[in-house]
This record gives structure tokens, sequence and C-alpha cells, in this order.
């Protein structure tokens, strides 16, 4: 347009720019539309089509479980004393990415631990550094280095709190108790076998984080506590049983040695040693083959002990009498090429004599008559060729022949105890149900689960009859004269009358019999009419002075461990009975006792304080005076009960009387002081009774 | 001064739809920052002071309002200079005057001065289209401002400066092939500019934008968090406060670049359309204030204002939506920021005045 005056032509000035104005709006608003289309379909893509996805990301970003470990539930021994427990502790951890110098870091956190070696602070620099979200940086730390990191208040480094087991015995029941990974998961022994019942259930914690990793919120399923398992373990005879094959092992100067002790008309393992042994509470610093239960991971071949099992088919199948004469003149048997021979010419021996003086040639004999069926049958009735017990984890079941496979040289073989593998579980098990009459039993080491303080007790097991108790009795009298007249003489007992046998076998070295390693083996059991305990002790590859015979090696250790269990448990001695003591009536004079010999005396003075077992409280509230305060707290925990206490030293008054109804009681005030007062004297029968 | 029929003729659907957009802000600042905060209150108050500085632009004869352009835009360009040297630094840049109970941020109130003074300025053009000389006027113009907020620095909103030279220009008769040789040469130019004039976190901002996921705990992290944002929202959204992204701090600054994409995480994109719908209300009807309007002044002067009004709301909502370069460019009515909300309602007064007065003389 041409250039016109403002004022002339005003009207046309103004159709100018309306003009402009008017044609190009219309761009600018179609623009504006098409971006707000695009714009629309975006977000239908993102909002509707990429829905799912991303907020499946944003919770992931967002949200984190964590589970909550339950706390372990304990281990305590038949009386209730405490053999595992859980503590927490704290493990340190780094967020390598919100550390920015790792090396000094690495150099304050070692110094506040204090016991670094170079190596470590190598591995931790190279652990911090990088873009990592958690890096632990150790685990299961002392409180005390704790506390020295938490002050530093370093950036990037936190605290976790983990739960650590803990074996206060240190060594005593390794074996029997396992340990428990850094993970809070049984490993081994009764921990990994009842991992699922000890370790309880995990809570979760659904934790929803913020950008920074800081939790923000959080919805808990709170764990549940695993159960409290009583075994049947009793520590003093454990102590003992550890203690007599320690000193058994190393007087033979022996690679090792296996013990079980257990109660033939329950099933119930006392004691179970195994050596050499091993501190769970270190278990990854223990000797190599420290950590195997030898009583029921090593397979050995029991030799003679084994007659006694050849001897009840001979008896129960009628195929000889304990009066039969068999003849084992020339001390030597052939299997084609291959020669058995006795120790000795003992000529013709009764049957008796034969497992007496354990003649190799006549158990053969009777073996051969017994025939291979028959033979295997009864290996297997009494235990041999399966796992005995459901407690151990990874029992041997063990090697037994069919008996299609068993030549006459096998039988033979079989019959005095070699060609069959067997661990010295099953071997105290078989010898449990010549015991109590000819009942197998399933050896077993947990006697209670104790869970939200409800007592499930384990219940005894009878697998099956192996022998009549006319059988049980023959053989118990052979045995009985095993340890009276035969090899089985070192192991015989001033007051109690044992029943036993001896073992000495080969052991199978690169494929053959060695000539210098033997397995030394006792297993028999007291008093041998109405036995109390069955006892088996095997002693591998002895070189000491005593040789290398069952009865020598390992027939001492079985005599020691026996008299200490019969004493500690108070059993009535059955041979040389003490005269009782006469006092005249009325009479004031005292009499003279100094040439009367010394009852036996419990070697192990028993400690009626100590709480007697686990409760379960259906008798009410416990009667917990004379306890220490440890003690005390332990039994009411498991009651769901918490106490108050007031003193020092042991308890010796309860805000509520033994017997009072539990329900309802949630704390109850103990008094504590150092001198254990007298009891009341109707209180000692009630505490002081023996199992 | 202020007749009463003027009071009939006040655009309220348009005031509506604004208002409703602030309050929409207001709940979704509540729900970012957790609670009735201090963020919150400040919003309110600035909504307040906000709402008054619109009466008094609306009150004013935008024609005798604009025979003080010059002087208004001196006066920005002053406090524009008095920041580089005595406001108050936050985050790195220079950028508010601190008055005490809260800061002022005169780069906010440059926008409506630039389209008052460009208004004026080409509303006494005498020649038909844009000569060569007023071009370069315009240019100077414009040029002062967004070189003093360059260097505070605030690259976004000196950037938001330019739309309103462009549209004034674009509609008072350019012809288009400069447009052309403009694009051109900005087509040209591109490469130099990144090679010598853009920063180094500004050339990442852009590598990160093609590829976001290249650089995910990085750079690209923003524009991946407000895709997830956005996405996890659905259709109906999570319900309002139940929004996580911007709570857990997963989207930085969620009340103030990114409030659109909590409230698409909040709201779903039901509310999505919502917001979308009634800022498109609101710049339409602005269009048609400026069709209306019964001079230049008033026409281009709507322009203006609407110029960097409408640029923000499409950057910042492209960017909440994850298809555009992540840049601190707030949406207007909604974001948190006083000065921004008072200067854009003040702005949006000079709207309304326009289209109000279109019948008197």
């Amino acid at each position: 347009m041409s250039e016109k005056g403002r004022s002339g032509l005003a009207d046309n000035q103004t159709f100018d720019w309306h003009a402009t104005l008017r044609s190009r709006l219309p761009i600018g608003a179609a623009i504006l539309l098409v971006w707000a289309v695009a714009i629309e379909a975006r977000l239908v893509h993102l909002q509707v089509f990429q829905h799912e996805a991303l907020a499946a990301r944003a919770r992931r970003q967002q949200q984190r479980t964590a589970e909550t470990l339950p706390n372990r539930g304990d281990i305590v021994d038949r009386n209730g004393r405490v053999l595992a427990y859980s503590v927490d502790t704290e493990s340190v951890y780094a967020v390598p990415g919100d550390i920015d110098d790792p090396t000094a870091v690495v150099t304050a956190i070692c110094g506040a631990l204090a016991d670094c070696d170079a190596a470590e602070r190598r591995r931790l620099v190279e652990r911090l550094s990088g873009d990592g979200a958690f890096a632990y940086v150790r685990r299961q730390v002392p409180p005390d280095q704790a506390r020295r990191v938490k002050v530093l208040e370093l950036e990037g480094i936190g605290f976790l709190t983990e739960s650590r087991r803990f074996y206060p015995n240190r060594e005593l029941a390794a074996h029997v108790l396992g340990y428990v990974g850094v993970d809070n998961v049984g490993l081994s022994g009764i921990e990994a076998s009842y991992d699922e019942e000890i370790r309880g259930k995990k809570g979760s914690t659904l934790i929803q984080t913020d950008a920074r990793h800081r939790p923000f919120g959080s919805v808990d399923r709170p764990p549940t506590a695993g159960a409290t398992l009583q075994l049947t373990l009793d520590t003093q005879l454990q102590h003992i049983a550890e203690r007599e094959l320690r000193l058994g092992v190393r007087a033979n100067r022996a690679r090792g040695g296996a013990a079980v002790l257990m109660d033939p008309w329950t099933g119930e393992i006392l004691a179970l040693a195994s050596y050499p042994t091993f501190n769970p509470n270190l278990f990854q610093d223990a000797q190599p083959g420290a950590r195997r239960n030898r009583a029921v991971d090593e397979l050995y071949e029991p030799g003679s002990t084994f007659k006694v099992v050849t001897a009840s088919a001979a008896l129960e199948q009628g195929v000889v009498h304990p009066g039969d004469m068999i003849d084992v003149r020339g001390g030597r048997i052939r299997f084609g090429s291959r020669v058995i021979s006795d120790t000795h010419d003992y000529g013709v021996l009764s049957f008796n004599d034969v497992i007496v003086k354990s003649s190799n040639v006549g158990a053969i004999k009777v073996g051969l008559q017994v025939g291979p069926e028959r033979m295997v049958e009864y290996v297997r009735r009494f235990g041999f060729g399966r796992p005995s017990s459901p407690d151990f984890p990874g029992e041997s079941a063990g090697i037994v022949w069919s008996p299609a496979k068993l030549t006459d040289s096998a039988l033979a073989s079989v019959s005095m105890g070699y060609q069959v593998g067997v661990t010295p579980l099953q071997m105290a098990a078989a010898v449990s149900s010549v015991a109590n009459g000819g009942e197998l039993i399933v050896p077993r080491v947990v006697r209670s689960i104790v869970r939200d303080g409800q007592r499930i007790p384990v219940e005894r097991k009878v697998l099956r009859r192996t022998i009549t108790p006319d059988v049980a009795s023959q053989l118990t009298a052979i045995m009985e004269d095993v340890v009276q007249q035969g090899t089985g003489e070192p192991a015989s007992l001033e007051h109690y009358s044992v029943a036993g046998k001896t073992g000495t076998a080969a052991r199978l070295v690169d494929g053959r019999y060695s000539r210098s390693e033997y397995n030394a083996s006792f297993v028999g059991f007291v008093p041998s009419r109405r036995p109390a305990f069955t006892l088996i002790v095997v002693i591998d590859s002895p070189r000491g002075s005593a040789g290398y015979f069952g009865g020598t090696v390992a027939g001492p250790v079985f005599k020691r461990i026996a008299d200490a269990a019969l004493r500690h448990y108070g059993i009535t001695p059955n041979i040389h009975p003490e005269t009782p003591v006469m006092v005249a009536r009325g009479g004031s004079e005292v009499p003279d006792v100094s040439d009367v010999a010394p009852r036996p005396v419990s070697a192990v003075v028993f400690d009626e304080s100590r709480p007697r077992a686990v409760t379960d409280g259906r008798d009410g509230f416990p009667d917990v005076r004379g306890l220490s305060a440890r003690d005390a707290l332990h039994l009411l925990a498991n009651l769901g009960v918490t106490a108050e206490l007031r003193g020092s030293g042991v308890v010796v008054r309860q805000g509520h009387e033994p017997g009072t109804d539990l329900s309802g009681v949630s704390t109850v005030v103990l008094e504590l002081a150092r001198e254990q007062p007298r009891r009341p004297e109707g209180d000692a029968a009630s505490s002081g009774a023996m199992p | 001064m202020f007749e009463r029929r003027l009071y009939f003729h006040v655009d309220w659907a348009m005031l509506g739809a604004m208002l409703a957009l602030c309050l929409l802000g207001l709940t979704q600042i509540y729900s970012a920052t957790g609670g009735p905060t201090d963020t919150y209150f400040t919003q309110l108050y600035a909504l307040g002071l906000g709402l008054v500085a619109m009466v008094v632009c609306l009150a004013v004869d935008y024609r005798s309002l604009t025979e003080r352009s010059l002087l208004i835009y001196g006066g920005i360009v002053l406090l524009l200079v008095y920041v580089l040297f005595f406001g108050a630094v936050r985050g790195g840049s220079r950028r508010w005057i601190d008055l005490g109970a809260f800061n002022l941020q005169p780069s906010e109130f440059a926008k409506a001065a630039l389209a008052l003074v460009l208004a004026k300025f080409f509303s006494e053009s005498r020649r038909d289209g844009v000569s060569r000389t007023d071009l370069l006027t315009a240019v100077a113009l414009t040029a002062v401002p967004v070189l003093l907020i360059g260097r505070q620095p605030d690259l976004g909103t000196a950037v938001t400066l330019l739309p309103v030279l462009f549209i004034v220009v674009f509609v008072a008769g350019m012809p288009m092939r400069v447009f052309a040789i403009i694009a051109l040469a900005g087509l040209l130019v591109a490469p130099v500019a990144w090679q010598f004039v853009l920063e180094d976190y500004q050339k990442e901002r852009v590598v990160t934008f093609l590829d976001p996921e290249q650089d995910a705990r990085g750079a690209g992290y923003q524009q991946i968090q407000a895709r997830i944002t956005v996405g996890s929202g659905g259709l109906w959204g999570k319900g309002f406060t139940r929004g996580t992204q911007g709570q857990l701090r997963f989207l930085p600054v969620a009340h103030n670049d990114f409030i659109f994409s909590v409230l698409a995480e909040e709201q779903g994109f039901a509310g999505v359309l919502v917001a979308l719908g009634l800022y498109l209300f609101v710049i339409m009807r602005a269009i048609e204030a400026a069709r209306l309007s019964k001079d230049r002044l008033g026409s281009y002067l709507v322009l203006g204002v609407l110029a960097s009004f409408s640029f923000q709301v499409v950057y910042n909502i492209t960017m909440s939506a994850g298809l555009a370069p992540v840049k601190g460019l707030t949406l207007p009515l909604m974001s948190y920021g006083g000065s921004s909300l008072i200067a854009t309602l003040a702005g949006f007064g000079l709207i309304l005045n326009v289209r109000m007065r279109r019948f008197t003389n």
C-alpha cells in the first residue's frame, strides 16, 4: 500500500493493518492447534499405551522390598541349657555411588576397625570405587568396632543389623549343632536339618525410597520368630564323652574317633562326640575334616561288633543254640586263595565262646549256615543300609550287599563284619535294640520343638522288631561274657554289669586291607540288665602302646564314659552293692565306719539349681528360685514372660508363686541375692528329682 | 476513568479459565510439596498480589498506559542492570532483587514491558509493513533486555522475550520471505553456535534430549523421569496427593518446571486434557481479543503479551511430556513462582484491558 497521511485516510490505514493481522493470525492459531494435537497424541501414547510399563518402572525405582530376618530360635540341651543362640550384630555397608574418595574412606574405616591388613584395604578400595548402590564393607562386626566406625559419620557408609549365631560352649556338641552361615542359613548339623523350624518366617518391609535412596514410608509384615529346639543331649554327658574321646584318641595317637551315648529305650541321643572337633563360632577356620561328624558321616567296616548281627540271625533262626559246639580248630578257613584266620587256635568253642573270644572262623561257619538271604535280611532288620535318623543331614546310608551278590567268601566277610559299611550311629541303634529286648528305635537328637511358647515333643518311634526278647536276652548274656571273660574286659565296670562287643577291623586303604590301620571299636550297654545307656566308641587308626584292638583301645574309653554317665544319672549299682549302713535304733553312739568302703560318689556334682527343662507352662508358673538371673530370664522368656530384676546374684524370691496360673502374666518381679538361701524343706523333693 | 459499563465487557470466560488454571496449579503445588508448606502459601499470596496487579493494569486505559511505555521499559532495563550488580544469587545465577518479604524477579516483568514498547512502536509506524529501520529498532529494543537477562544467566527467560518481537513483527506485516531468510540463517548459524557459543552443559542438554537413555542417571535423568511420571498417571491418574514421582523427588523441581508432569501423574490423561483445554481456550480468547481490538496498538499489545505466554506454555508442556530438552522454563499460571504469576496476571490485565475497551474511544 502506498504511504498515506495518518489523519487523511484513517479508514484506509485501519483496513490495511487489520487485513495483515487477520490474514496472519490464523497461521499462528493453526500452528498452535497442530501442536495441541501432537501433544495429545504424545500423552495418549505415554498415559494409555505405555502406562503399564512406565508405572512399573516408577514402582521399581521407588520401592524395594527388604526382608526382615526373624530371630533364629535357641538350641538348648535336655535340661534347658543354652547351646546356641542368636545375637544382633551390625554390618557395615557402603553406597559406592556416594563415595567420592574411596581410598580416604577406606583409610578412615580401617583406622576405626583397627585390624584390616593391606590385602583387605586393597579389596575395600576396589569394592567402594564405582557407582554401585550397595557393597558390604564388613559383616557382623563387634559392637566396639561398629561404634568406632559410626562416630566417623562417613558419607555413603551405613549400618545394617544382622543376626549372628553364637555358641557359648564353643566346641561342645559342635558336630550335632552344626553352624550357621552369614546369611542366617543353617549349613550343617541340627542348624541345617531343622533350619526351617529354627529360622522362623521372614518378614518383609516394603520400603518406598526417594530419589536419593532415602527410605520414605514402609509397610511391614513382621517376621515370625524361629522355634526353640530342645535337644536330647545332656550337656554334662556330652562334655564327658568329648573329653574322654579326645583323651582316648590322643592316648592312642589315633587319627580321630566317634562316640555315641544313647538311651536304648527311647532312642534319645544323650551325647554324640566326634574328634577332631571345631569351634562353630569360627567354623571357617576349622581344620580340614574337623567339621565332619564321624558318628554319622563316616562309613566303616565294623568288624567283630557286627557278629552281634550274625549271632542274632543264627539264634533266632535256630541255626545254632548258645551251647552248641563249633569246631574252629586250626584257626583258619579258606575260600579259594583267601585265608581268614583267628588270632589263636581256639580248638572247639561253644557258640557263646565264638562271640566272647571273637573267633572269626566260628562266626564265618555260623554265618555260612545262616545263608545269604537270611543274613542280609537280619542286616537290614537292624537298620543297616539306610540312614538311621532324620536329625542328621547327610548321614550315610551305609553299604549292604544284596543277597544275590553274596558269594560264600563275601558272606564270610559279612559274618565277621567286613564288606558292610555302617556308621557308628547305626551300630549304636542296632545294639540298642538288643538292649531293649528287640525293638529298633529311631535314634534322635531333638527332644522337642518349642514354638510360640508351645512345646511339641518329638515322639519315640519304634521302627520294627529285630529279634524276639528271648534271643535278645541270650545275646545279652553272651555280651556280658564278652566283658567279663572275653575281649571286652577293659570295659568292665566295678559296680555295674556291662554287655558289649569289641571290634577290630582293618581299614581299607587304597582298596586293600591295611596291616597297620585299624578301626578299634567297642559297643555295648550298661547296666546289662535293664540298661540305661547304649554306648559306642570308635577309634580311627590307633597307633599307641595299647595296640589297635577294640578291647584295649576303645574299651577304656567306653568304660570311662559309661561310668561317668551312670554316676551322673544316679543309676543304682547292680553288682557289688553297698551294704546298707546299720544304725542302732535309739543308740546315740556313732558307728565306726572307717573300714567301710566308700560308695562311689558321683564324679559330677549335680547342681540342683540348674533349670530342669524347658517348661511349657502347663504346670503353671515355674519355680525359678535358685537360678541365676540369666537362666531364669531364659526360662521365663520361653514362656513369654519378662522379668524385672532386683539385686544381683541368684533368684531368692519370685513375684508369682510356683504353680500359679500363667495366663495374663507378662512380667514377674525377681529378687536376687548373692548367697543362695536354704530352700524350704518341701521344695527339695520337687526340684531335686533326677530324671 | 473506570466506567461502569466497561465492567460488562470484561472477558469473564477467559478470566475464569485463568483462575481455574491458577487454582489447579495451587493444588498441584500443594500436592508436590507435601501439604500446606511455605511454597504453597507464597504462591497463594502471589495469586492475590497478581490479581491486584491485574486490576491495576486493567483499570488504566491501555492507550494512556502505552504513552508511558518507554518509561516502563526504561525502568525495567534499569532494574535488570541493578540485578546484574546487586541481585540475590541463587543456584549460580543473579536474577532476584531481595525485597525482604519476597524476591522480585524483574526479568518476568520485562516480557510485558517489551510487549508494551514494541506495540507502541509499531502502532505508530507510518509505513505499512515493516521497514528495515523499524526492524532494526525493534531488534535493538528486544536485544537490550535479552542480553541483560542472558547475562544473569537465565537463558530460558531471555529466550521467552524473542517470541514477543517475532509475533509483533509478524502481524505488523513483515514480509514472509524475511522469515524464510531468518530460518535459513538459523540453520547455517546453528553449527557455529554449537561450536563457539553454547556452554558444555547446554550442549549436553541437547545431546541427551536426542537420546536420554544414554545417560539415564545423569543429564537424561530428568527427561526420563518426566516420561515415567506422566506415563505412570495413566488415564485417570493416581489421585490428589497420591503422586509419588514428585513427592519422592525423582522428578526434580516438581512444583516448578515439572508441575504439568505432576498433574499428569495425579490426575491422569483426563486432568491433563482439562488443563490443556483451559490453556488453549485462554490463548484463543486472547487471539480473538487481538482480532477485535479497535486499534493497532491494542492488537499488538495483546499479541506481544500473548507471545511469551504461549511460547512458555507450549515449550513447558512439550518438555513435561518428554519431547523437548529440559530447560528451566516454567508453566505460566500453574508453576510455582511469585514474580512469574504476578507478571503473567498483570500481562493478562493488559489483554483484558484491550478487549473491554474495544468500543471506547
